[in-house]
């Protein structure tokens, strides 16, 4: 098989090696995404309602999501991007997940940087996509407020009807992008 | 001082042709002294000659020429359309005279030429004469020339058409004696048919006569020289015309023998004879020695050679289907064929002709699938005959690929005409399967065999030989090349496990010995891992035969038993899936079942059975009244007479919730019990039990549908189903990624499924089928289409 073969070794053999180069610079890689092709699998069989997410292009370590903000919150009715950036020792690593749209919350910064537990110091290989995904929309509806990234949004939380009229405000003013 | 006027006769006298007149008369020696003496003495004589020379031009031009050409204009406004007349082959009665009329136009007008022409070749020797100038001749324009031009020059529209009548004619009289010879039995029987040479009635022939003219008319125009351009055009447009006429006498429809040698004999013989006869003077007729013929004839039979391989390839190539269709006994046809393409190039039109047949003849809707593979198949072999390459195999049968890949039978067929009893083309294939396969390793092993190498045949536009795939797949046999109808053996395979599966369970004393035999074949055809499942499902099938026998012979599980269960036990995993009919059976027979079902977890441990309960046969003895009977039934059947024991009137909803079976099916279900006269339906939707034979209600009459077709029914979930299934998984695939990605093109949607989604289970999904399945979505409100991309209705 060609991805065993190092390199080097298998630059003569042509045009059909290099672009298994391409696609798989490390032996690992090839598990990697495998095991990405699988959760793609499962998330696209699950069909659950509220996240998604598929691969951005032909390179299956980098992947949009979308979650929908969970109802009975102020985040109803409004739909986040994330991107997910897994890395070559996934699933030992966390893969690094952003939001692509604007999200006004306590834990999220304006750059779309989260602080969720699950992707620093508590990752597990036992996490997926689908967990990823669903403990961030969890997190929208339960701020964790003792470590805020945005603090006004920390302090206003307390008044839920207050943060409804300014999160309306802000999408308003976000809506171009 | 002479005797100008004297003189001047004598001139006339000499070249009469001064006076207008061209008739020769003879002049003695005296006559050319005296003008030759008086002439010199003035030195007029270059005057003179000038002046003849002058003459001589304008009668050529002004009283030959259109003389001869009066004959020609003449007869053409007489019969309207004398060239069609005089070539149709079946003469009309009233065109015979015609014809002959024409024939002796021409006959005519040669004399009258030739006369002229020899006046005037008078009037240059004597000219020479008088001049005494060896010179003079050649500053003289010969009058063959002169007579070129005028003739030329004067040339009516029309006469090519009198030529070839005179020809005609005269090529009917030179083969009159073979073609009398072929047909004598015929000119025996009808004694008053007219001579085929003349068109006269036999008695008063004048095919001699006519010939003697002929051959003096051509004696004429080759001393005239005017033989080739007069005749030539004309000469080979009829030779054409026989050679035509020719081959469709004897060659049309005939594919079982070679007409080639026969055809270029005819050519030397009887054609080649002929023309060496018009264009040799009549003396060295008699010993024509092949070296004597002369340039134009050698150049003629070139030409005729060349053109009676086209005609002939022609020939073939539009009964081509015909022959595909016959083909192992029209071989000698297309080895015919094969020497004339490596003549000329006839490839284009081979390929063209043969498309638009192959299309006309049986790409519609009107042929079976099966006879389309028929053809198919018979096609590959003949054209693989014709063309070992395979190129002209390939753009000729792209049509019929495409068209199979549209009909939705045609797996199915292929698969029933690979495994069927008796002798099809594809079975017999399958069945040299080792023999190809060695050959097909040769055929890989480019290098060590480049002697063999040849390049791919020429004529043929090369972007099509680069968009098509390699030569092993050009070499590869008949059943690759059915198989590659759709591109893929999974396709085959999933819908020869279909077939094989159903062929299991309906015939559940089924021929093991040639399942497995087919089965081997396969394996050596398309390796042992497509067929892995056909293995498991035939194990499956003996296995459950000996648990049968265990269960059975173990008297504690089962006591006093009902009825006998005989289960085929089917791992679930390998077999196909079922449809999703269902029935609930009767709780006595249920309690039988689940009696089965604990003897087989104690003999198998951790394994139980789920029952399948619409599949199988019953046995059953029906007690009715006076009548007894014995059948097998498929269990459906068997349910319903059972509720009958209990109660003689049931509506189809009681029976539908009982047996969990909608109402649709089960009335086509009832309707075998009304063909057999038990049930009938008393009022729609009510049916009850007849006791006696003869209580059929008129109703029921009009009713009865065919229960035949109950037994074909498949208890598999037909390929189209499975298809949606695989489609359903590609659906969540393609609203995954237009969820996150918003809006794609329909080029990109099929690169990330293949990329992303051919993991489940390696399905082959072409862009056009995607493009339909996407468009189904459109038409469902499911995706909006706009601007070229595809995005998810909101």
């Amino acid at each position: 098989m060609a991805q065993n073969i190092s390199p080097e070794q298998s630059g003569g053999a042509g045009g059909s090696s290099k672009h298994n180069d391409d696609l798989l610079p490390v032996k690992d890689n090839h598990a990697v995404s495998k095991r990405l092709h699988k959760e793609l699998m499962n998330l696209m069989m699950a069909n659950e309602k509220g996240i998604s997410a598929f691969p951005d292009g032909e390179n299956i370590f980098k992947w949009v999501g979308t979650i929908a903000g969970p109802i009975n919150t102020v985040y109803a009715s409004q739909t986040y991007r994330l991107s997910l950036d897994f890395p070559n020792s996934y699933p030992y690593a966390a893969p690094v997940v952003k939001f692509l749209t604007p999200c006004f919350h306590p834990n999220v910064d304006l750059q779309g940087a989260i602080c969720l537990d699950i992707l620093k110091d508590k990752w597990s290989a036992l996490y997926d996509v689908r967990t990823i995904l669903l403990s961030i929309q969890s997190l929208l509806g339960e701020p964790n407020n003792e470590s805020p990234l945005n603090a006004q949004a920390a302090m206003m939380w307390n008044d839920q009807k207050e943060y409804k009229k300014y999160l309306d405000a802000f999408y308003e003013k976000h809506k171009d992008t | 001082m002479c005797d100008y006027r004297a003189l001047w006769s004598d001139v006339v006298l000499i070249f009469p042709i001064l006076d207008g007149k061209y008739p020769v008369k003879n002049v003695d020696e005296k006559a050319y002294e005296n003008v030759y003496r008086h002439l010199s003495y003035v030195g007029n004589i270059d005057r003179l000659t000038a002046i003849i020379e002058l003459e001589t031009e304008s009668i050529a031009r002004n009283i030959l020429a259109p003389k001869f050409w009066k004959h020609f204009c003449l007869t053409s406004g007489e019969s309207s359309s004398p060239q069609h007349k005089s070539l149709s082959d079946s003469y009309a009665i009233g065109a015979l005279k015609d014809t002959n009329a024409l024939f002796s136009h021409f006959v005519e007008a040669i004399e009258e030429l030739y006369n002229g022409f020899q006046c005037l070749q008078e009037m240059k020797s004597r000219l020479m004469q008088l001049s005494k100038n060896p010179l003079l001749s050649a500053k003289l324009k010969s009058i063959q020339t002169t007579l070129h031009i005028a003739m030329l020059a004067q040339l009516p529209p029309t006469f090519n058409s009198i030529v070839s009548d005179f020809y005609c004619l005269h090529f009917r009289l030179f083969t009159k004696d073979s073609y009398q010879a072929s047909t004598t039995i015929d000119s025996e029987v009808f004694t008053d048919l007219p001579c085929v040479g003349c068109n006269c009635d036999v008695e008063q022939c004048c095919c001699v006569k006519l010939s003697e003219m002929v051959k003096s008319s051509n004696f004429k125009l080759f001393e005239l020289g005017l033989i080739d351009r007069l005749a030539g055009s004309a000469l080979t447009a009829l030779i054409k015309l026989k050679i035509k006429e020719h081959i469709t006498d004897t060659c049309l429809g005939i594919f079982d023998r070679s007409h080639l040698k026969q055809l270029e004999s005819w050519i030397n013989d009887t054609v080649m004879t002929w023309l060496t006869s018009i264009f040799t003077a009549p003396k060295s007729k008699k010993d024509i020695l092949p070296e004597k013929i002369p340039d134009s004839v050698q150049a003629f039979k070139v030409k005729l050679t060349y053109f009676m391989y086209e005609t002939f390839a022609q020939n073939v190539i539009s009964q081509f289907f015909s022959i595909i269709i016959d083909y192992p006994d029209s071989t000698l046809a297309i080895d015919d064929l094969r020497i004339c393409m490596e003549k000329i190039d006839m490839r284009v039109y081979l390929t063209e002709s043969l498309r638009s047949s192959l299309e006309a003849r049986i790409l519609h809707p009107g042929v079976n699938t099966m006879d389309i593979l028929t053809g198919y198949v018979a096609a590959i072999k003949a054209i693989r005959h014709l063309d070992s390459t395979g190129v002209i195999l390939e753009i000729v049968t792209a049509p019929i690929k495409d068209y199979l890949r549209k009909r939705n039978d045609t797996v199915r067929r292929v698969v029933t005409a690979l495994t069927e009893e008796g002798p099809t083309d594809l079975s017999e294939e399958l069945a040299k399967g080792e023999f190809v396969k060695e050959g097909k390793e040769a055929g890989l092993d480019e290098f060590s065999n480049w002697e063999n190498w040849e390049p791919d045949p020429f004529g043929i536009d090369p972007n099509i030989l680069h968009i098509n795939s390699s030569k092993i797949i050009r070499s590869a046999d008949i059943i690759s090349m059915v198989v590659d109808i759709y591109g893929s053996k999974e396709l085959f395979m999933v819908e020869y496990r279909n077939l094989m599966a159903d062929r299991l369970l309906s015939q559940l004393d089924f021929n093991s010995e040639k399942e497995i035999r087919n089965l081997e074949l396969l394996k050596i055809r398309f390796g042992e891992s497509l067929l892995h499942s056909c293995e498991v499902m035939l194990k499956d099938v003996t296995d459950s035969k000996r648990i049968n026998t265990h269960i059975h012979g173990d008297g504690n599980c089962n006591e006093s038993p009902l009825f006998d269960i005989s289960a085929l036990i089917i791992s679930a995993q390998f077999w196909p899936s079922f449809n999703k009919e269902s029935l609930q059976l009767p709780e006595e027979m249920e309690n039988e079942f689940k009696k089965f079902t604990s003897a087989y977890e104690s003999y198998k441990g951790n394994r139980t059975l789920n029952w399948r309960t619409v599949t199988g046969r019953v046995q059953i003895i029906i007690e009715i009244g006076e009548r007894v009977m014995e059948m097998t039934v498929p269990p459906t059947q068997a349910v319903i007479i059972y509720h009958f024991q209990k109660k003689n009137v049931w509506t189809l909803e009681e029976l539908s919730t009982l047996t969990k079976v909608p109402q649709s099916a089960l009335r086509r279900r009832i309707s075998f019990w009304q063909n057999h006269g038990l049930i009938s339906e008393t009022e729609p939707g009510v049916y009850s039990l007849l006791e006696k034979e003869s209580e059929k209600t008129q109703f029921e009459d009009m009713n009865i549908t065919d229960a035949d077709e109950e037994d074909l029914e498949s208890a598999m979930a037909s390929a189209s189903d499975q298809r949606e299934e695989e489609l359903q998984v590609f659906w969540s695939y393609i609203v995954g990624m237009l969820t996150n990605l918003d809006s794609m093109p329909i080029d990109r949607i099929h690169q990330m499924l293949k990329l992303f989604a051919s993991h489940s289970g390696g399905v082959e999904f072409t862009q056009d089928e995607l493009k339909h399945f996407l468009q189904r979505k459109v038409r469902e409100h499911k995706l909006l289409f706009s601007g070229g991309v595809y995005q998810l209705a909101k």
